[in-house]
């Protein structure tokens, strides 16, 4: 079988998704067939085809206006310190 | 007490004074007692379901006004956000999160004083077609309780099977509630994207999601699209639809109007046959209602089922991004945990199918890798959205079986992702298209549930509801046994 997607580009997307892959192996079978039937989409004969794009003018969008909500959302966190959102330290 | 009734009769047995909503409730949770350890539809209940019958059953002895639903139970798929009720999304990265506010489209039910019963089980995040993926354990299908009874909405299709409640929500990104809808007998209609607002759904692919209602009859489904149906601000993509009455003239009929029968997903060769027959006995049934019904090709439906996953895997990458339990996930303290290390052990938690699509998700639209797979993607959409344009002018409804085959055993098809991909091939092009599509129960067949799709131009889910009744009003179908 054509090899679509490698071990090695399976980690480095998992890494850039950051998604820890206990065994990558088993994935990776899936995600070939996957990307395999995907090759489909070589057959549709669409190259000059324009994309649809769905566009909303401004003045439809809500007002950008500050609402502000009564309810202690800070509560709902696992962690959090006075105000502020606990996270991990970055590197 | 018969709690296999419909939205409509409940609603004429509450004024007639049949049975008080406290009753009808009370004998609802006793039977989700009795069979959901069976069935698996539901993952968590409302504790105050009894106590909000109650109130309603006051309101309506004091004649005071109420609300248009009479307290009728209604179940929620659990990737809809009801305030202070626990919206896991079946996953355990979610496993204890509450919601904060609750979504339009319930907010819609209760304020018409429906009452939400519980939430119902899903393959996890809805990335799924048989609730196998759910992280809490598959439902079954009422039907036979061997087989898949469809997804991602299978919880929602089950409890309104099986009678535990009248109707449900359900979201549909690529079949998720016309799926399990025909799976297990029940109807279910994905409206046009934008005719409910997505507003407290949790996201998926949100350019093609959407929220509908899963129902035991077609009048049903156009009863609550009129309460949830309609302009949010809260959801910027959501549509006016004048307030429009979808259940006023649905007995019109379907005399004259012409039907297509697409060529691409009627093929004998991908239908098995038991759905073939149906097919060609509900298009016979349609032709006796006085419709013309000719064969029209979808060529770009080929190319929708890649498209769809390609797009969908896309923004289903993007949208789990927000899941690093930071803000929302379950308790995992960081203490001693670099910032990328502990977001990705944090996702350890999430599902093979979610990780899947997430590794799909981070690959088709990269650099080297959108040319091939993302743009062309995006391009097969526009051209199917252009051949649906061109084919709604000459056509009122095109129809297909809703799904190629009966429902299937559990484990058949888990391990071939191609072959399970491949089940979606009628549902998703009304996805990719926005237009509105319909699943109305047709046929038992070997003890299992056929259905057949309907699906109408934009924004004509007043025309497609009267054909769906036209269609289930010319079928008698056995009532599930258990």
């Amino acid at each position: 079988m054509k090899k679509l997607v490698n071990e090695e580009e399976i980690i480095q997307v998992a890494k850039l998704m950051k998604i820890e892959l206990a065994d990558y192996k088993v994935h990776i079978k899936k995600v070939q067939k996957m990307l395999e039937y995907f090759d489909i989409l070589d057959e549709a004969n669409i190259e000059s085809e324009d994309l649809i794009v769905q566009e909303t003018d401004v003045d439809k969008l809500r007002d950008d206006k500050h609402i502000i909500y009564d309810k202690k959302l800070l509560k709902f966190l696992k962690n959090y310190q006075e105000t502020y959102v606990k996270a991990p330290k970055l590197s | 007490m018969n709690l296999g009734i419909s939205a409509l009769q409940y609603v004429n047995s509450i004024k007639n004074g049949d049975f008080t909503v406290e009753e009808f409730i009370e004998k609802s949770f006793e039977r989700i007692k009795e069979i959901d350890d069976k069935l698996h539809a539901f993952l968590s209940f409302n504790d105050i379901a009894l106590e909000k019958a109650k109130g309603i059953d006051r309101q309506i002895s004091s004649n005071q006004k109420v609300g248009q639903c009479f307290g009728m139970p209604i179940s929620v798929k659990d990737n809809m956000c009801v305030e202070g009720t626990k919206t896991t999304c079946a996953s355990k990265v979610l496993e204890n999160f509450v919601s904060p506010y609750t979504g339009t489209a319930v907010s819609r039910l209760d304020a018409e004083d429906a009452i939400i019963i519980g939430k119902t089980n899903l393959d996890e995040f809805a990335m799924g077609l048989s609730t196998e993926f759910s992280a809490y354990g598959p439902s079954k299908n009422p039907w036979n309780i061997d087989y898949v009874p469809g997804g991602s909405s299978g919880g929602s299709a089950v409890s309104v099977s099986a009678n535990e409640c009248i109707a449900s929500l359900g979201s549909d990104t690529g079949g998720s509630i016309r799926n399990p809808a025909s799976f297990c007998s029940i109807v279910g209609l994905k409206p046009t994207y934008g005719l409910v607002s997505r507003f407290g759904l949790v996201s998926y692919a949100n350019s093609l999601d959407q929220i509908g209602p899963m129902t035991k009859t077609v009048k049903d489904s156009a009863f609550l699209l009129n309460i949830i149906s309609g302009v949010d601000h809260n959801d910027n993509t959501t549509i006016d639809n004048k307030n429009q009455d979808y259940l006023k003239n649905i007995d019109a009929g379907i005399a004259g109007k012409k039907i297509g029968i697409v060529t691409e997903m009627t093929n004998p060769d991908g239908l098995s046959t038991g759905v073939l027959n149906a097919t060609n006995d509900a298009i016979k049934k349609f032709e006796d209602l006085g419709a013309n019904c000719e064969q029209v090709s979808l060529g770009m439906s080929k190319y929708a089922v890649a498209a769809y996953y390609t797009i969908t895997s896309t923004e289903a990458g993007s949208n789990l991004a927000r899941y690093d339990n930071i803000r929302y996930g379950y308790e995992f303290d960081s203490s001693g945990f670099e910032f990328n290390s502990y977001i990705s052990q944090a996702r350890s938690k999430l599902g093979p199918e979610v990780v899947r699509r997430m590794i799909v998700g981070g690959f088709v639209p990269s650099a080297g890798h959108a040319g091939k797979y993302f743009l062309k993607a995006l391009k097969v959409k526009s051209k199917l959205i252009t051949e649906i344009n061109h084919i709604f002018k000459k056509f009122d409804y095109l129809i297909s079986p809703t799904v190629p085959i009966q429902p299937f055993k559990f484990g058949e098809k888990i391990n071939d992702p191609v072959s399970f991909m491949l089940v979606d091939f009628n549902t998703v092009t009304a996805n990719l298209t926005g237009i509105p599509a319909i699943s109305v129960p047709f046929k038992i067949e070997d003890g299992l549930p056929i259905g057949i799709q309907i699906m109408a131009n934009h924004m004509d889910e007043h025309s497609l509801l009267q054909a769906a009744y036209a269609l289930e009003k010319t079928v008698s179908l056995p009532e599930v046994e258990i």
